[in-house]
């Protein structure tokens, strides 16, 4: 768990690195990074949420739109990152080798390496992993540098180099957590071959080590019980009764530590004292297999110690336990072998939709199925492996829903056709109809016409109907009048006319600016109305393009990735039963193993009873 | 006799110490975590997975595309500069006076905002033309107080797609939060 948290944490603190100088985009207390594309914004806060299913098909979705062109460089980071956190452990090793293909900062360079090496490590590729943390040049910030630091020695361990990670700790000035990890893994690696000296020492540091967290005190519990059982197997009994006594008596480890104790404490022929931790054992749940073997030890203190009377009834006890603890793992068996058991365990699981690499059971439940499977299911293989099944288990859902979803675009797609052929012929004779170019023409006639007007100010030009015709009649007089014999009423007549003209003139020259201004407007007008009409008839043409291609290219697009789902859902299912299968096999050969063990346990009790019968009938006997 | 016996436990004891030593062991390798045992399993898991991102990717593609298409499309992002005058509870989003988003935020979501994210608020399709846009906002202004306060932006959608920021950041003349409403080209 440890290991994942700190894992999780140093994903973001690598991302964030990564994200460059203004890294700090990630670390909420550091200055802002600005966000220059919108949607690259919008990846972030799916990423910030740690949803990175979601994160890292908005950020895909929007390179192909084209969307992040000021975040291009940070964004093929960002989705190396997800990509590694999403287990996709090969698209993320593609994504930062051809990344460091390119140019790169030197610094973002040495992150590149320092998370191809873990990529490595974690696929058990040792050597590639060496190789790579080989390449990083600088100190990397912040925790990533106690984290490259425990990275060389898990890699160095990994590759049966102890004496080097011995060194590469050693060196190792930091007394943070990681430190005092890194001393605890090298402490067991050291003791495992065979340099006990050495790997007790370590240990012994980490078991007296002062604890503050939850995280340091589990630490130091660990320490203290490998140490134990170290000094233990060298039969060092007194020695391994002082490490198992600094186990608290309330953690995870505290079965184990109790058994041990009392061993350790028989082995300093302390018999009686091995009851204490022992009898306190066995008070609790038999499923752990400690407390089953406390069944076993409880009589043999006793026995040690010539109480053989309740030597006896305690093997009688045990006996009767491990018959019955025995059929109960039957019931597991049976439970697990009828199929589902991962779903009753994830069904324990808070809920949650996110893919996730950082995902893990926190809580084991107390069923038939998982009673006994405690340490199985706490391991790393079957941790791996339910949540490969839990991330299938989703995708199966990601993919009924987007099944429904494209239901709903036929429809959709469907209803559009359908509108787009009714529509169409009333669309064709609206605009058979309509000829803008037409009334375009005509109003750049009028225009020419003002123009010209304008230019000689041609004022009756402008007149009003009333005046027009008055103007007209006017002029049909004076044309008459001069057909008139000359003469006095004829003269009369031309001055009569002239008057008249006068005063008509006077009023529509009087009228002529306004009129001239209020047609010009008109004209603006006009031409305006005219601009708009060639707008909308050409998004008609456009739209009338484009619908029925859309459409088209839409249910195409729906066909193929219809064609995808129903390529990817049998995968989907085939990889969830064979993983529900494996982790069946785990978990029923783990099953059978305790039987097996409970089993060995109970000839044992019963061996030990049949001897201690034995030996009172011979005392009786004279 | 009894000394028979015993020697006869001893020896299972010294069976059970051992068993008892390799299991103990085996469980403390956990610690040392282990590295990944890439199985058949994984990498077909591992290879699915991706192929779901790209067909997610695609199904985002085609969703958008189809129901927002790029001509009437109008995205309304918001995002939180520093933002320490205002701890926003929720927003209210109206087109053209009916409401098309009233959105709840978690703490989680806000933590999002204040680390850079920026939201996609609402996505939808307007016409061509001018249209009114009015958020409200709901949340702790100074002191601690309820803070409610509304913006409004007259928007002339084009033909192309319209991207909006509501961005939420401080003025610190007056200490008070500010709501500009950004539009993008």
């Amino acid at each position: 768990m440890r290991q994942r948290a700190m894992a999780a944490r140093a994903l973001a603190l690598f991302c964030a690195a990564l994200l460059g100088p203004g890294a700090a985009a990630v670390a909420k207390d550091s200055p802002r990074r600005e966000v220059r594309d919108l949607h690259y914004g919008d990846v972030l806060f799916q990423f910030f949420q740690d949803d990175y299913f979601d994160a890292v098909v908005r950020l895909e979705a929007a390179r192909d739109f084209g969307r992040l062109p000021n975040h291009a460089a940070e964004a093929e980071l960002l989705a190396g990152g997800m990509y590694l956190s999403l287990g996709l452990y090969s698209e993320a090793d593609r994504i930062f080798n051809r990344l460091l293909a390119g140019s790169l900062d030197r610094s973002v360079a040495d992150r590149a390496f320092f998370y191809l090496a873990r990529i490595g490590y974690q696929r058990g590729h040792y050597e590639q992993a060496a190789r790579n943390l080989s390449r990083i040049q600088n100190p990397l910030p912040g925790e990533l540098q106690p984290e490259r630091r425990l990275l060389e020695s898990n890699v160095l361990m990994a590759l049966g180099r102890y004496a080097e990670a011995a060194t590469a700790l050693k060196v190792w000035d930091d007394e943070s957590s990681w430190a005092a990890f890194a001393r605890f893994n090298l402490g067991v690696a050291l003791v495992r071959s065979g340099d006990s000296v050495q790997g007790r020492m370590l240990l012994e540091s980490v078991g007296n080590q002062p604890a503050v967290s939850e995280e340091q005190r589990s630490l130091r519990d660990r320490a203290n019980l490998a140490l134990g059982f170290a000094l233990l197997q060298e039969r060092s009994g007194e020695a391994a009764a002082v490490a198992l006594s600094r186990v608290r008596l309330d953690g995870p480890f505290t079965n184990r530590a109790l058994l041990g104790l009392g061993w350790a404490e028989t082995d300093a022929e302390r018999p009686d004292r091995a009851l204490v931790p022992w009898l306190a054992l066995r008070d609790r749940p038999l499923l752990d297999s400690s407390v089953q073997e406390s069944l076993l030890a409880v009589p043999y203190a006793y026995a040690r110690l010539a109480s053989n009377g309740q030597a006896a009834q305690h093997y009688r006890q045990a006996v009767q336990s491990y018959v019955r603890e025995s059929s109960r793992i039957d019931e597991s068996i049976a439970a697990i072998e009828r199929g589902g058991f991962l779903d009753a365990i994830l069904a324990t699981s808070p809920r949650g939709g996110d893919v996730g690499w950082f995902w893990q059971l926190k809580q084991v439940p107390d069923a038939p199925h998982t009673r006994y499977l405690y340490h199985l299911l706490a391991s790393h293989e079957f941790q791996e492996g339910l949540k490969n099944y839990r991330d299938l288990r989703i995708m199966q859902v990601n993919l009924e829903r987007w099944q429904d979803s494209l239901d709903s675009f036929d429809d959709m797609i469907a209803a559009r056709t359908r509108a787009s052929t009714e529509r169409e012929p009333r669309k064709t004779d609206m605009l058979a109809r309509t000829d803008v170019e037409t009334l375009a023409l005509r109003e750049a006639g009028l225009a020419a016409r003002v123009a010209a007007i304008e230019a000689t100010r041609d004022v009756p030009a402008l007149a009003s109907g009333d005046e027009a015709r008055q103007w007209q009649a006017l002029q049909d007089i004076e044309q008459r009048v001069t057909t008139l014999p000359p003469g006095g009423p004829r003269e009369t007549l031309v001055d009569r006319v002239r008057m008249l003209r006068g005063a008509l003139s006077w009023q529509m020259d009087a009228q002529y600016k306004r009129r001239l201004q209020l047609v010009k407007r008109g004209l603006s007008e006009v031409d305006a109305q005219l601009v708009e009409a060639r707008g909308r008839v050409g998004l008609v043409y456009e739209a009338s393009a484009q619908a029925p291609l859309d459409t088209g290219g839409f249910a195409a697009r729906i066909a193929e990735l219809r064609t995808r789902i129903a390529r990817i859902g049998p995968g989907i299912d085939a990889a969830t039963r064979a993983q529900e299968g494996t982790l069946a096999t785990l978990a029923v050969r783990e099953l059978t193993a305790q039987k097996k063990r409970l089993a060995s346990y109970a000839t044992q009790a019963q061996f030990a009873l049949a001897s201690i019968y034995d030996g009172a009938a011979a005392k009786v006997t004279p | 006799m009894i000394r028979r016996y015993i020697t006869a436990a001893l020896r299972s004891v010294n069976i059970l110490i051992a068993l008892l030593i390799l299991a103990i062991w085996a469980g403390l390798a956990l610690a040392a975590e282990p590295a990944l045992e890439v199985k058949g399993v994984d990498q077909d898991v591992q290879s699915l997975k991706k192929e779901l991102v790209d067909l997610n990717k695609d199904l985002f593609k085609l969703e958008e595309e189809l129901l927002y298409p790029a001509s009437t499309q109008v995205a309304v992002f918001l995002s939180v500069d520093v933002g320490t005058f205002f701890a926003l509870d929720s927003v209210t989003l109206k087109v053209d006076d009916k409401e098309v988003t009233n959105y709840l935020y978690t703490e989680r979501e806000v933590q999002a905002l204040h680390r850079g994210g920026v939201q996609r608020l609402y996505l939808g399709n307007l016409k061509a033309g001018e249209h009114e846009l009015v958020a409200l906002f709901t949340g702790k202004g100074p002191h601690e107080r309820d803070y409610r306060r509304g913006t409004t932006l007259r928007v002339d959608k084009g033909v192309g797609a319209s991207y909006i920021e509501l961005k939420i950041s401080d003025r610190l003349a007056s200490l008070q939060p500010e709501f500009v409403v950004k539009v993008w080209e």
